[in-house]
């Protein structure tokens, strides 16, 4: 069954978002609402939400033109609109009697396959189906989505008994693959998975603070980076969700859940936090949370006794990397990491059958819906299970069933990873058709090379996969070697190859570090080395003799970017962060970008005529060095080409990335070197004239006229005249010796300086 | 020597660039339609119709080629009619008009159409392949300043206040929305695409909404978009012949070309282009500045008219009586067309004697046109 077209109900944050998230996939969406009163305009409500989402950050859409797909209406008017849809998501207010009459008037309305779906998260299917003829409880189901849908990988779908299970695969289907999302099935259990830890483990997290006399910043700094949460941990998190939801939410928690479950122990609101959501400080949305921006827009935070603001203090970073350290001292802080963890993740093991069935969903729920880097049990394996229940037993808790045999809960048994389970039998995890993943290859069999930047990796099929795993993938001179190895192994062993890492980051450019120090030795021939290497083994990639796919996702910048432009073609994920980013540093790009991001200009049909515009076009990206915010995004930059593919589901990257390849071999030719038919001087000299004027308007610096003059010079073709074409090494010539020019001026220095200290770029 | 006449005036309705609804509409089709519509408003013998003049300051791509041949045809013109585009930037419109003066006093045809024409939308400020030359941009660069540059230049050296921009800009709206609101601009208008109402005007702005803006061109500068020409698509045309020929054909004479003018000034100042071009038509109309009754300046942006009204001081309530081109918008080549068929028009509604039309132009040059009523 295919979703060619959808409607969400209700034009809240989230409704208006998953509409968004709809469109992103390329579905057509009729977004609905209530007919407000005293109006002329029936549709305002969901008009209003769609202009708020092309101003909301980070943004809803992948691309603003896919606002075009979203048709708003109002639920009065519009319902007969609903007939040719296959997917009615619900996303009213949380009140079950209005949510029945609207499924009510849908079944009126919709085709018999068409799925109904709620967007709740805290009330259960049954209840909402309760009384409902049979035809509508086949129809229907739970999908709750995350905040903000588009960047969060969770959906929780929750079927009922008489739910169609081809519409349930159909669902499945579609989330996986076009909306992206790690689709998991949940029980119909209050909270689902995700909430239902995640609540408690915030919770946990406000009261042991309290008991404990934490500082706000204390306790985000323990519960945050040293167990792989994100760094907003328990209050900064709390400041983003609205504190105003949270007694809602608790209410619907504790009513649903039984009196002996853990949750009922913490799951009441302490004083303080009643106090803010009663003066209005329910967090980022409104004056304040527990954190706040003063009149002066300084950090301040809340003291969690006397309900004062005070100027916020970063508590210094733990240094225990190991997780048994940090929580067995005495100190308060390790206390208070202690209590709020290991209540936590006994909270999770304990919920096994009752939430899920096996502890690698619960662990995919939490990394995706809370965007820990490792799910509860993943966490218990790193600190050590049996010294997790050793330390219960000496504090006289109760050790959940799950955790008892002390055994690991993950291993490897012959290439192959496993989980354990009730039983305390180890399982097999089954990755579904079109997911591979890198971290089940690198289990399976030994690197073909490595070095300690790259390595090279067999997936099968005759396709070999390249690796970066430097910090940040930056790019130096080993990735460099193990490219040109690469090259020459692929060559005789290989029909094709695919440059992919799973991880967050595809590569953030090359390493500024080794430019600093042959800076700082004024060892200028090292620069000119580090840039013609660059250009020689990009040059040879993109003239191998076999098809060369890239599969970048989250940031590709600098010499990431570059290689992408070197690629026979790139399979991106949709959340790509790509662009030449080099003049923030204080340079441009020298390993063949500007060349390659010319190239992109200088054949592209849409462009108007005569020898100017592809080097305007060019020079406005690489001099602003404008970033895509997603691979839809980097398409209308050009840094990929119509033809390249764009995967929403990260897990299938590189299985696409790989059929993408495999398509290519085939008769494969290396493409014909291009010619740059260049304008010379005369670009040179308009380009200029539009640097001097965003620098009359105070948006470029007079350093960054500097660094454009070079630019300038390099895509206009140098000294050249517009009847004899260069040829692509004449440009990398160009390219080197604006880079080496400009690396020897003290600002460029600063800037790299600046950016390797802080990660921002220098305004100098 | 043979008397010159204007003898009907019409444009397109003028529309913000790129947002506007005339963004869609090709250049040509538009000029094209209004000079059909100026054809059925005069009464003209299209058979009689010398020469098609053209003003157009980027005549490429859409605007290419010999457009104003083209335009013969797409306007329905007979053949035998011929076409000539010529360039002067902002003041090509007014320059075909003094082309055709000129042809008709050296006996070199009766009847001319000059028109003029800009898609802001579809053939950007400079073209698409602004290709300047290398040695002029470092000996002399200021040929080819910014046209914004020049207005903080002048507001600098006539120390033009921002908040007297301001002011003038809002009057210019206010002028503008009045004259839309009492339907003075209902017989000038061609109705394209259905549409026949200017939609660049602001009438709703304020002092306080301008207050607010960043100035656009330089950091710490005067000159905002609330104070400048916005980029506009229109198109505008004029009917010019001999007096003879108009009263042979029972035309509807709107005003006699008594002299007209051309002069160039420094580039960085092009603004102020209208003193010499005005002083140099009074002197060969043998008028004084005071003789003027009506003047049509055009407005590039505030502080570069508001720099010639201090060289040229004419009584505001004398100046652009339905608005300027802050309000109206300024498609480039059409704007001459558009203020000299103006001010032929505000003699024969105001019962007045002199107008004069005017305007700067960039690459330092001003331009001037001297109407008398019939």
């Amino acid at each position: 069954m295919a979703i060619n077209k959808v409607a969400v109900i209700g034009a809240g944050v989230m409704g208006a978002a998953i509409a968004a998230q709809f469109s992103n996939a390329g579905v057509p969406a009729y977004l609905l609402d209530i007919v407000p009163e005293q109006t002329t305009n029936r549709n305002s409500i969901a008009e209003a939400a769609i202009q708020k989402l092309l101003k909301t950050e980070p943004a809803p859409f992948m691309h603003k033109n896919n606002a075009r797909l979203i048709t708003p209406g109002n639920v009065e008017d519009h319902l007969s609109w609903l007939a040719d849809v296959d997917w009615v998501i619900e996303a009213v207010i949380e009140k079950p009697q209005i949510k029945q009459a609207l499924y009510r008037k849908l079944v009126a309305v919709c085709h018999k396959d068409c799925i109904v779906s709620s967007n709740t998260s805290t009330l259960p299917l049954k209840l909402l189906i309760e009384g409902l003829p049979d035809s509508i409880a086949g129809q229907f189901m739970i999908t709750h989505f995350f905040n903000p849908p588009r960047y969060m990988r969770l959906l929780e779908l929750v079927a009922g008994p008489k739910t169609r299970p081809e519409l349930i695969a159909t669902v499945k289907e579609f989330a996986d693959i076009k909306l992206g999302k790690n689709c998991i099935l949940c029980k119909d259990t209050p909270g689902f998975i995700a909430n239902r830890i995640g609540i408690y483990w915030l919770q946990c997290g406000i009261l042991e603070a309290i008991d404990l006399g934490l500082t706000v910043e204390q306790a985000d700094s323990l519960i945050s980076t040293p167990f792989g949460i994100p760094k907003t941990g328990i209050f900064g998190l709390l400041d983003l969700i609205g504190l105003d939801l949270i007694p809602s939410i608790l209410a619907s928690m504790t009513q649903a859940l039984s009196a002996e479950d853990a949750f009922q122990e913490i799951g009441h609101l302490p004083k303080r936090v009643q106090d803010m959501i009663a003066a209005g400080f329910t967090g980022r949305k409104s004056k304040g949370g527990f954190y706040r921006l003063n009149s002066e827009h300084v950090k301040e935070s809340i003291n969690l006794e006397t309900g004062e603001y005070g100027l916020s203090h970063n508590p210094q970073d733990s240094k225990d990397a190991n997780l048994q350290a940090l929580l067995s001292s005495s100190a308060r802080e390790s206390q208070y990491a202690w209590r709020v963890m290991s209540k936590t993740l006994a909270y999770a093991a304990s919920l096994v059958p009752e939430i899920s069935d096996d502890i690698v969903t619960i662990d995919a729920a939490m990394r995706d819906g809370y965007n820990w880097a490792y799910g509860p049990f993943e966490l218990l394996d790193q600190m050590g299970g049996a010294w997790f229940v050793d330390r219960f037993q000496v504090e006289q808790r109760p050790v959940p069933p799950l955790l008892r045999e002390r055994q690991a809960l993950y291993h490897v048994a012959s290439g192959e990873l496993q989980f354990v389970t009730l039983t305390g039998a180890y399982q097999p995890i089954r990755r579904k058709p079109g997911v591979v993943l890198l971290a089940d290859i690198k289990r399976q069999h030994p690197a073909i090379l490595n070095n300690g930047s790259a390595s090279l990796w067999d997936c099968g099929d005759g396709v070999a996969c390249l690796e970066f795993h430097s910090k940040m993938n930056a790019l130096d001179m080993n990735s460099m070697a193990l490219i040109r190895q690469s090259i020459d192994k692929v060559k005789s062993e290989f029909a094709a190859l695919v440059i992919h890492n799973d991880a967050e980051h595809f590569s953030a450019g090359a390493n500024l570090g080794l430019l600093i120090q042959a800076i700082h030795n004024q060892n200028w021939m090292v620069v000119e080395q580090l840039i013609r290497q660059g250009q020689q083994t990009y040059k040879a990639l993109k003239y191998a003799p076999f098809p060369v796919v890239a599969a970048p996702s989250g940031l590709a910048l600098g010499g990431g970017c570059e290689i992408l432009l070197h690629s026979t073609a790139i399979q991106a994920h949709a959340e790509l962060y790509t662009g030449l980013v080099e003049v923030g540093v204080g340079l441009i790009p020298g390993w063949g970008g500007c060349k390659e991001y010319l190239r992109r200009y200088l054949t592209f049909p849409k462009l108007p005529k005569g020898p100017m515009p592809p080097v305007v076009k060019a020079f406005e990206t690489i001099a602003l060095a404008k970033v895509s915010k997603s691979a839809a995004e980097a398409k209308e930059l050009l840094f990929l080409a119509a033809t390249d593919g764009i995967t929403m589901n990260k897990n299938r990257l590189l299985a696409d990335a790989k059929s993408k390849a495999l398509s290519l071999c085939t008769n494969y030719n290396p493409p014909q070197p291009c010619v740059y038919p260049l304008p010379g001087k005369t670009a040179e000299v308009l380009l200029d004239m539009g640097a001097k004027s965003l620098q009359a308007q105070g948006k470029a610096t007079a350093y960054d006229l500097t660094i454009a003059a070079q630019l300038a010079y390099v895509l206009s073709g140098g000294d050249c005249d517009m009847t004899e074409p260069l040829s692509e090494d004449d440009v990398l010539d160009l390219e080197l010796n604006a880079f080496v020019t400009l690396v020897q001026q003290p600002n460029t220095l600063a800037r790299l300086e600046h950016m390797l200290k802080t990660g921002k770029p220098l305004r100098n | 020597m043979k008397n010159v006449v204007i003898a009907g005036y019409c444009r397109s309705p003028f529309a913000p660039a790129y947002k506007g609804l005339l963004s869609k509409v090709r250049p040509d089709d538009l000029v094209a339609q209004v000079i059909k519509g100026l054809i059925t408003k005069t009464g003209v013998n299209p058979d009689d119709i010398e020469d098609l003049i053209l003003g157009c300051a980027f005549p490429e791509a859409e605007q290419g080629l010999n457009l104003a041949r083209l335009i013969v045809f797409l306007a329905g013109l007979p053949i035998t009619v011929a076409g000539t585009t010529i360039n002067r930037y902002c003041g090509s419109s007014m320059q075909a008009i003094h082309v055709a003066a000129g042809a008709i006093q050296m006996n070199a045809g009766e009847v001319f159409i000059c028109a003029g024409v800009e898609s802001m939308t579809r053939i950007p400020m400079g073209g698409y392949n602004t290709m300047p030359n290398p040695a002029l941009y470092e000996s002399f660069p200021q040929a080819y300043i910014s046209m914004g540059d020049t207005a903080e230049n002048l507001a600098q050296r006539y120390k033009i206040d921002r908040i007297d921009q301001e002011i003038f800009s809002l009057s210019s709206q206010q002028k503008a929305y009045l004259a839309q609101q009492q339907g003075r601009f209902d017989d000038e208008i061609i109705a394209i695409a259905g549409m026949n109402k200017d939609s660049c005007l602001r009438p709703d702005s304020t002092v306080n909404d301008l207050e607010q803006l960043l100035p656009a061109f330089q950091k710490n500068g005067t000159v905002t978009a609330g104070t400048s020409s916005p980029l506009t698509d229109g198109a505008a045309a004029v009917l010019v012949c001999s007096e003879d020929y108009a009263d042979a054909h029972k035309l509807n004479k709107l005003a006699r070309v008594k002299a007209t003018a051309v002069s160039g000034c420094a580039p960085e100042i092009m603004g102020i282009g209208p003193v010499a071009a005005t002083h140099k038509v009074l002197h060969r109309a043998v008028l004084k500045l005071d003789d003027i009754d009506i003047v049509e300046l055009n407005e590039a942006f505030a502080a570069q008219a508001l720099a010639v009204l201090k060289d040229l001081p004419v009584p505001l309530d004398k100046v652009n009586l339905d608005g300027g081109a802050i309000a109206l918008g300024h498609p480039l080549g059409a704007t001459g067309a558009r203020i000299t068929g103006k001010a032929a028009s505000l003699l024969q509604r105001e019962g007045k004697q002199y107008a004069l039309a005017t305007q700067c132009i960039g690459g330092g040059q001003g331009i001037a046109t001297l109407l008398e009523a019939i």
